[in-house]
């Protein structure tokens, strides 16, 4: 028999729903995975074995899929670290609106996943918790902060995840580990029971290995919630069904020259290789001004360090000593930002969604552009052991993240190639507000005409 | 507009008014980092001449008015 945990969710779930594989068929074939790649990975901080083979799923669109989410999802009475010493051990009261829609649709969780302390941080390095490794090479950085959801989706440890994006944080994973990963819009799903970073900026959003997976993965956790007063009111669209539009009539910006400038070769090659796949397909290609995306990137640095080093003001000044010494650096220098500043930064951020729209995207439905402007580094280059070179290299991993973060759009990651080391190169499609559909439908049409996104990392010696 | 942000000690003594303890010398990182990564920011603001009347919630009408139609 193939490897269920090959299936996408889709498939998954249509096997389950013919009865040709039954809930705890899947969950056993993923813990048999988890416990051949977790030594080499350390993508999960919990596994919740027994409790996953005895679940009774929920009738649901996702009904037996086991999943496994970031350790920032709260569950009343269990526990989340939140990749932190602080609040290890630490237990919940409530629980995530995003979990309990997944549970309502019938998902399972397999287990809880590593992720950069406190979600504040690009590498997947973790001195609580260990580092978390590339599934296609464990030298190399998985990205973070969903370190875990990158790699345990590549790895087909869980069919899917969830992460949270308030600077890169899903579509950073997702590019580095070969998998999909959605930024969803501001608002778009509810952050309440997730653990807070920055509120101008955290989302929450899927990682799954194809567009299609993501759209049925946002379409059980979208729209408003009474407990998060800042999720939105638009209507959810029909994620799924929005996917079988064709990629004809689709107007997609791109800036040629600058990406062949500002990237790498073989990202540059790539990811414009992508951009003519989906012409073929039948996407009009629209040559666009870039967006402003360094100014735009330190707006949201501003908003974030702000935002971030208030929501850690307690312990910050109680228990310091027990942050690791890179996020209390990060911390630390949000406190010298001064709140015209801070405020000056969020009053431009209206103005400046509109200009993008008005020019990136003023003839385009989506704006493309690489995940970063680099092939994937080391775990090495991008910690501590990196040397003087380190700070460049993490500012050119987030360089094409945090200007999405700061305009509050979606946008999707999806695996465009692999360099000549062997590992994955990553697009983003950058959208309107509220165009996940959009962005979804695009990715899906790319993956039916692709095979990127199928490649498995090998099986670890 | 160019950027000169905070000198050391006056990080320091920002820092240290709000609890926040460094250990000595730390401000001078501070200000270097924070004189990168802050800067490309406060030229964007001081080119662009925001109106009077322009505030951060204008971002959720302006999420509305973007909106694919």
């Amino acid at each position: 028999m193939t490897d269920p945990c090959g299936w996408s969710i889709a498939e998954a779930a249509r096997e389950l729903r013919a009865g040709r594989v039954s809930a705890r068929d899947l969950v056993s074939a993923c813990l048999a995975r988890i416990e051949r790649w977790q030594p080499h990975l350390n993508a999960f901080v919990a596994v919740e074995a027994e409790a996953a083979l005895a679940a009774e799923p929920a009738a649901g669109a996702l009904s037996g899929v086991p999943l496994a989410h970031k350790d920032i999802f709260y569950r009343a009475g269990r526990v989340s670290n939140c990749g932190s010493k602080i609040r290890r051990g630490w237990i919940a009261d409530t629980t995530s609106t995003a979990l309990e829609r997944l549970a309502a649709a019938g998902a399972l969780q397999l287990g809880t996943l590593n992720m950069t302390e406190f979600a504040y941080g690009p590498t997947g390095h973790n001195e609580h918790w260990g580092a978390c490794r590339n599934p296609w090479n464990p030298a190399y950085a998985p990205g973070g902060s969903s370190s875990g959801s990158g790699a345990a989706v590549a790895a087909r440890l869980a069919f899917g995840a969830l992460g949270s994006d308030t600077g890169g944080s899903v579509r950073l994973p997702a590019a580095l580990c070969g998998v999909s990963g959605l930024k969803t819009t501001w608002g778009r799903v509810s952050r309440h029971g997730a653990m807070p970073l920055c509120a101008s900026l955290d989302t929450i959003g899927p990682l799954a290995r194809s567009a299609e997976d993501c759209a049925l993965l946002l379409a059980a956790i979208a729209g408003f919630d009474r407990n998060d007063p800042l999720s939105a009111r638009a209507p959810v669209p029909d994620y799924v069904g929005a996917l079988s539009a064709s990629p004809r009539g689709l107007h997609i910006a791109v800036s040629s020259a600058w990406i062949e400038r500002e990237a790498e070769a073989e990202v540059g090659a790539a990811v414009l290789g992508a951009a003519r796949v989906l012409r073929e397909l039948g996407a009009t290609l629209v040559e666009a001004q870039p967006p402003e995306v360094d100014a735009l990137s330190a707006h949201c640095m501003v908003v974030m360090q702000a935002e971030a080093s208030a929501q850690h003001a307690r312990w910050m000044r109680e228990r310091p000593a027990d942050y690791s010494a890179v996020v209390r650096a990060r911390l630390e220098a949000g406190f010298a930002i001064p709140a015209t500043v801070y405020l000056e930064a969020l009053r431009r951020r209206g103005p400046l969604l509109e200009r993008f729209c008005a020019t990136s995207l003023a003839s385009a439905d989506a704006y493309l552009l690489p995940a970063m402007t680099i092939r994937a580094p080391t775990l090495e280059q991008t910690g501590p052991a990196g040397g003087p070179e380190m700070p460049r290299t993490l500012g050119e991993l987030t360089r094409l993240m945090r200007w999405v973060n700061f305009l509050g759009v979606p946008a999707l990651a999806v695996p465009c190639g692999f360099d000549s080391r062997d590992l994955p190169i990553g697009v983003q499609l950058v959208g309107r507000p509220f165009a996940e559909a959009t962005l979804l439908a695009a990715g899906h049409a790319y993956q039916r005409a692709t095979d990127w996104h199928r490649r498995a990392p090998p099986e670890p010696s | 507009m160019t950027v000169k942000w905070l000198a050391a000690e006056a990080i320091e003594a920002m820092l240290a008014a709000q609890g926040i303890a460094v250990a000595p010398g730390r401000g001078g990182r501070l200000a270097r980092g924070l004189e990168a990564s802050i800067a490309p920011s406060l030229e964007e603001a001081a080119r662009a001449g925001l109106e009077l009347e322009g505030e951060p919630c204008d971002f959720a009408l302006a999420l509305e008015r973007c909106k694919a139609r």
